[in-house]
């Protein structure tokens, strides 16, 4: 339980910090470069995501295919 | 323990990253007014003062401070030491030795070059002509440049700060 708090903290984290540069490029004229920022970030976020939902479906198979 | 001092090693290190950048943006303006000045100064020397080339840009060096007073001082010993060289050779031994120390980008050193061809193989009006064209050209580039660090020193100051968190948070 522990581990998934602090995942999640750090995927808010990623999300602020994220936002933060996006406004600053997009402030600064550089609005491609923000998007780039801002799709780089979603897919590792998602990656994680994706790494968490693999060991979710691992203990559904173990519990439920008793495997 | 030892993971937070790593974070905070990481952090500080893209803030100083982003205050380097910040700071060579606004150094850029900077060199580039003071060779504005190094190549009236050239002028003066070449058309009033009639000093031959090598002892030209010696003074030149001793007026002009950082690197170009390094561009300036090796141009001229290179002239003085290779003899049967020419004037554009040693300029671009120069110009390549002491670029790196400068903050100046490709469009000033393109027009460093360019007064390198002109230099010194012909009459005083010819010259007089190159240098102000140079001049102009680098008034034209410190505009541009001091626009640039407008728009963008800020920015690169926290966008260091703003990565050296981002990483420490994918890490931690």
């Amino acid at each position: 339980m522990n581990v998934d708090v602090n995942a999640i903290f750090q995927i808010a984290g990623i999300g602020i910090v994220i936002a933060m540069i996006h406004t600053v490029l997009k402030q600064m004229g550089k609005e491609d470069m923000a998007h780039w920022v801002t799709l780089i970030g979603f897919v590792v976020v998602l990656f994680m995501v994706v790494s968490m939902l693999n060991d979710l479906f691992k203990e559904i198979k173990t519990i439920f295919l008793f495997q | 323990m030892i993971k937070l001092i790593g974070a905070l090693c990481i952090v500080f290190a893209g803030t100083m990253l982003g205050f380097y950048r910040a700071l060579q943006l606004s150094e850029r303006p900077r060199q580039i007014r003071q060779s504005i000045l190094c190549l009236q100064r050239l002028e003066t020397e070449i058309v009033y003062g009639i000093t031959p080339l090598p002892e030209a840009l010696k003074i030149i060096a001793g007026t002009a401070a950082g690197p170009l007073r390094t561009l300036f001082g090796l141009a001229s010993r290179e002239l003085e030491e290779n003899g049967g060289g020419s004037v554009q050779e040693a300029w671009e031994q120069a110009l390549k030795a002491a670029w790196s120390h400068t903050s100046m980008k490709q469009a000033e050193k393109d027009v460093f070059l360019q007064l390198g061809m002109t230099l010194g193989i012909s009459d005083r009006d010819d010259q007089t002509k190159h240098l102000r064209l140079a001049v102009r050209q680098l008034q034209a580039e410190e505009a541009a440049a001091a626009d640039d660090q407008k728009r963008y020193g800020g920015m690169w100051r926290s966008l260091g700060l703003l990565a050296g968190v981002l990483i420490v948070i994918l890490m931690y």
